[in-house]
């Protein structure tokens, strides 16, 4: 009984859905308060996306709601987004901001993980993308040139387990020996490694490469290499829209090996450059929440698109890339986390062996 | 360049933009008062009022606040021996004896004084250095700021007064907290107990609020009566003007120590703060009241930590690569703003970066005229009973604590390094070296490997390493010579007697604690574990070593770099009584976590006036009507908020 009356109540609520949709999508968020959690400290490079985000999100979400940022840091960011999924409510007054380490978390595997990104919504996704470039002394002009250097290439890197190893999957698709120093503190203090001299190959994301790589290049201290690629929603790897002059790994692996890029270690590199940069900042809902909640969201990205002030005074944390819609990328975020299992295995035996890393 | 400053200078000009500048101040003197909140919290509560106003007038207020974070949060250190901010534990060491002998006033207008200057010589370098930062900068490479972290350890030694051993063990004790969470140089997690909290390490401001002031809170209340008995309210103000200009070269020197750890990203800013404290402990020939009181050993610190703020803008602006957490936040307000920080900084908003340096300058003539103008009235606060003030301070610093990851870990953290804080500071166990060895254990490890990986040994012979080893040996070496050895007196010897004291047990603990980890490290893989290895080995044969002085009784009558309990405290009931507080404290921690801050606080607070100063109803009422208020105000305000229990009763 129990169950037929709640189909029976469920086909009302979908009725009422279906006729009020547009003025309940209005309706939903007036005058109310829509918190979003944010599992990274202030000032991060996510607190300071969703804070550039938030007063235009108000502006064009039906019914402008006030949009709170709560900073939940700690805990490797996983702490924030696990309390995210325990304690808040699929009321769609509450939301979850999340970055590439989050992700990294959940396709490696680690057991802390409380949060399973099959069950939230995407609403917002960011792209971005990442430079790889070098010293001049190694005498590489493109990446298919790598071979040539009788320098031993040095990256300086933060940690195996975080954006890094995607750089370090693309040297393994490309089969170059490639010496990564880890431990720096962040990705400003190993490019500050790179201009000392202390390593002579490095990549940046697409904002920072443009405020502090692209002067070193005009000066001659930089050569840039080949860009990370965007996996596309078919799952191909593409050209980096912000840098259409730039080949991708799988372009160079052409170059150097006169076949397609095939296999574990590329899937694995895929996989990954898409969490860390393809898919790198979103935002997300419960998938529970009521659906007027979240069309009046969807809807409200769309109007964010065409505001040219936005589009103008955000372009520096956008990095040059458009602000999509959630839904229209939902196929392409759920296959980056089911990660072939021989992927997964790849990637944890090369973070073990090279790297001493055992994922826990 | 310079037309920019005129125009960065004419803005000021703009009521309204001055105005914002003040709100900054105020709002930075506010928050740099209250425990465990510091840099970090006052520049992230005024984030999200910034967005209605453009980038310059932002900035101003942001700096503003920024630069007077360390000028205000001296007092706390001062008046009640309690560090408000990680940095400001430092001016706790010499600061609070002052208070407690009556010479706040003193204390505070030489601290606020030297502050000023140390913020404008901050402001001088950084504005010389624009041209030329680049190139230093990037002259320091990973051995360079090893060996500065080398540097900073060996000073370290420096603040052990006449307990070598037990300094080196508090060392080490600090590396190994330090070395909680994730190894910065392989992904593994160490001591982390599998809790999510501990992963990212124990945050600074938790352990420095716990090992100074809640330890310093427990000893007060357990010893009765008022902070100062008779106190110097007029003179002292004058006298603390004097002594600046008597240590005008202290505070050039300290200035520019802080200057430089704030230039070097990666030291951390309140590394800067003990070194220059250091310094002045080497340089200075008689030492022996330091840490008892010393003017010196505020003027020195309090140079260097406005300093270091300003030094600390040169690689947020030109390099995009914050010192500290505060810096963070203010170049992630620049990018809001659209504005990436980086080299083109320069060329494009050059009178941006004006702005900011206007702001600081001017912020820290502001900040300061206040803080000089509330000393007296602030001063008279030593006066009152303490076991008045004890219960806000309490309920401030948990409240603070809380802010600083929203975990109750925060509060446990604190009240963990409470206990061990308050055992230390009793039983003689500097926590100078604990501190400084906790801010610059990572640091240390990061950049030694780094190294080692980079460069093999090669690193060892490079000129900068050469020559900050050689600053390092020379300070070393004039620091033992000039070191005037007592001789043990007739009282030491005869205490000489083998029996198993209180201190034993507290070594006992130590060791274990050491062997402890020593142990779990073995099976951390290579990088991961060398430094715990390094350090918890020798440490349990210092611990060993130490536990048979303690049974002699040899080391109870030796002078310790750090705060001293007073008489009343030390004795078998002041001990007991110390428990109890502790106890008091630990239950107030159980009631937040079951029925949340609120609730808790008002049964702590009522209980507490009521059966420790015996407070009659009136008073209660007004006092807790009063706290609230304030709580209230903060939460609502600046976005502050309350540990949630688990039955939550009252929202």
């Amino acid at each position: 009984m129990k169950r037929i009356g709640a189909i029976f109540l469920g086909s009302v609520f979908v009725f009422c859905g279906v006729s009020f949709h547009t003025s309940e999508a209005a309706e939903f968020y007036a005058g109310k308060t829509i918190e979003v959690v944010v599992p990274f400290k202030e000032g991060g490079g996510t607190d300071v996306w969703m804070r550039v985000m938030a007063p235009y999100l108000q502006k064009h979400i039906a019914g402008n709601p006030k949009i709170l940022i709560r900073n939940i840091p700690g805990g490797e960011s996983i702490h924030g987004v696990n309390q995210y999924v325990l304690r808040y409510k699929p009321d769609g007054l509450s939301m979850v901001a999340t970055s590439a380490t989050n992700y990294f978390h959940a396709l490696l595997g680690v057991k802390a993980v409380q949060y399973d990104f099959a069950k939230l919504k995407p609403l917002l996704v960011n792209p971005v993308g990442g430079v790889v470039y070098a010293a001049p002394y190694l005498g590489v002009k493109t990446a298919a040139d790598l071979p040539k250097t009788k320098e031993r290439l040095v990256y300086a890197g933060i940690s195996a387990t975080g954006l890094d190893l995607v750089m370090l999957l693309a040297f393994e698709v490309l089969g170059q020996d490639l010496k990564a120093v880890l431990g720096y503190e962040g990705r400003g203090p190993s490019r500050l490694a790179f201009e000392r001299g202390e390593s002579n190959i490095d990549y940046q994301t697409t904002p920072a490469y443009v405020a502090s790589v692209v002067p070193l290049v005009k000066e001659g201290k930089a050569i840039p290499l080949m860009s990370f690629g965007q996996v596309s929603e078919t799952g191909a790897l593409v050209r980096d829209p912000a840098f259409p002059e730039l080949s991708t790994v799988g372009e160079a692996y052409e170059l150097l090996h006169s076949k397609k890029p095939a296999g574990a270690a590329w899937e694995a590199y895929k996989a990954f450059n898409a969490a860390a940069f393809s898919i790198q900042k979103i935002l997300w809902v419960k998938a529970e929440a009521p659906p007027e909640s979240v069309k009046a969201v969807l809807e409200g990205v769309d109007r964010l698109q065409k505001d040219a002030e936005f589009n103008q005074k955000a372009e520096n944390v956008l990095g040059g890339y458009p602000a999509l819609r959630g839904d229209r990328l939902e196929v392409a975020i759920q296959r980056t986390f089911q990660l072939p299992l021989e992927a997964r295995r790849f990637v944890q035996e090369l973070l073990e062996k090279k790297y001493n890393v055992v994922v826990k | 360049m310079w037309d920019s400053a005129l125009v960065a200078l004419g803005m000021f000009l703009d009521p309204f933009h001055l105005c914002m500048l003040l709100v900054g101040v105020v709002e930075g003197i506010v928050i740099g008062l209250l425990p465990g909140m510091g840099g970090t919290a006052c520049v992230a509560i005024l984030l999200p009022f910034i967005y209605q106003m453009g980038p310059h007038t932002a900035m101003a207020v942001l700096v503003g606040a920024l630069a007077v974070v360390h000028t205000s949060d001296t007092i706390t250190a001062v008046l009640i021996g309690t560090p408000a901010s990680s940095a400001s534990a430092t001016t706790v060491l010499d600061g609070h004896p002052m208070a407690r002998q009556g010479q706040a006033a003193r204390a505070l207008s030489a601290a606020f004084l030297s502050s000023l200057i140390g913020g404008f010589i901050g402001v001088i370098a950084l504005t010389l250095s624009i041209p030329v930062a680049r190139p230093l900068v990037l002259t320091f490479g990973s051995p360079e700021l090893f060996m500065l972290c080398f540097l900073g350890l060996g000073f370290a030694a420096f603040l052990t007064g006449e307990t070598p051993l037990k300094g080196m063990i508090s060392a080490a004790l600090g590396l190994l907290v330090g070395a909680v969470g994730v190894a910065p140089n392989v992904a593994h997690y160490r001591y982390t107990f599998d809790q999510l909290y501990l992963m990212d390490g124990l945050p600074l401001v938790c352990v420095a609020l716990g090992l100074f002031g809640i330890a310093e809170v427990v000893d007060l209340l357990a010893g009765g009566g008022k902070i100062a008995e008779r106190i110097d309210l007029g003179q002292g103000w004058m006298q603390g003007v004097r002594d600046v200009i008597q240590h005008r070269w202290m505070v050039l020197r300290g200035s520019l120590i802080g200057v430089w750890t704030g230039i070097l990203p990666g030291i951390g800013a309140s590394a800067g703060s003990w070194m220059s404290y250091g310094h002045a402990v080497v340089v200075s020939k008689d030492r022996e009241q330091f840490g008892k009181g010393d003017v010196r050993g505020i003027i020195a610190p309090e140079a260097a930590n406005n300093a270091v703020e300003a030094g600390d803008l040169i690689p947020t602006l030109l390099f995009s690569v914050p010192g500290g957490p505060p810096s963070a936040i203010l170049m992630g307000a620049l990018i809001v703003f659209g504005i990436q920080p980086g080299p083109r900084m320069l060329t494009e908003h050059m009178d941006l970066i004006f702005t900011i340096i206007w702001s600081f300058a001017l912020a820290n003539i502001i900040g300061a005229a206040l803080c000089l103008a509330l000393c007296v009235p602030l001063a008279r606060l030593t006066a009152i009973r303490f076991d008045y003030l004890a219960p806000a301070i309490l309920i401030i610093m948990i409240f603070g604590a809380y802010q600083s990851t929203r975990h109750m870990g925060d509060i446990s953290v604190m009240l963990g390094l409470g206990l061990l804080g308050w055992g230390m500071k009793r039983l003689g166990w500097a926590r100078p070296p604990f501190l400084i060895a906790f801010v610059l254990s990572n640091p240390t490890e990061r950049y030694l490997w780094i190294s080692v990986n980079r460069y093999g040994l090669s690193w060892l012979g490079r000129p900068g390493t050469l020559v900050i080893l050689g600053l390092l040996i020379v300070s070393l070496a004039y620091w033992l010579l000039s070191r005037r050895r007592k001789k043990p007196d007739e009282t030491s010897q005869a205490m000489s007697d083998w029996r198993f004291r209180p201190e034993a047990v507290f070594t006992l603990g130590v060791m274990f604690l050491l062997a402890a980890a020593a142990w779990d490290a073995s099976g951390f893989p290579f990088y991961a574990a060398l430094l715990p290895l390094v350090v918890a080995i020798p440490g349990v044969a210092m611990a060993a070593g130490q536990f048979v002085l303690d049974l002699r009784g040899r080391d109870r009558q030796k002078e310790v770099l750090d705060l001293a309990t007073s008489e009343a405290a030390a004795s078998r009931k002041g001990t007991l009584r110390a428990l109890l507080v502790f106890a008091i404290i630990v239950a107030y921690y159980g009631l937040i976590v079951a029925v949340g801050f609120r609730i808790a606080t008002l049964i702590f607070l009522v209980g507490f006036l009521r059966f420790l100063p015996h407070a009659g109803w009136g008073r209660t009422a007004l006092y807790t009507a009063g706290m609230f208020a304030v709580i209230e105000a903060f939460t609502r305000l600046l976005d502050m908020e309350m540990a949630e229990g688990i039955w939550q009763l009252w929202p």
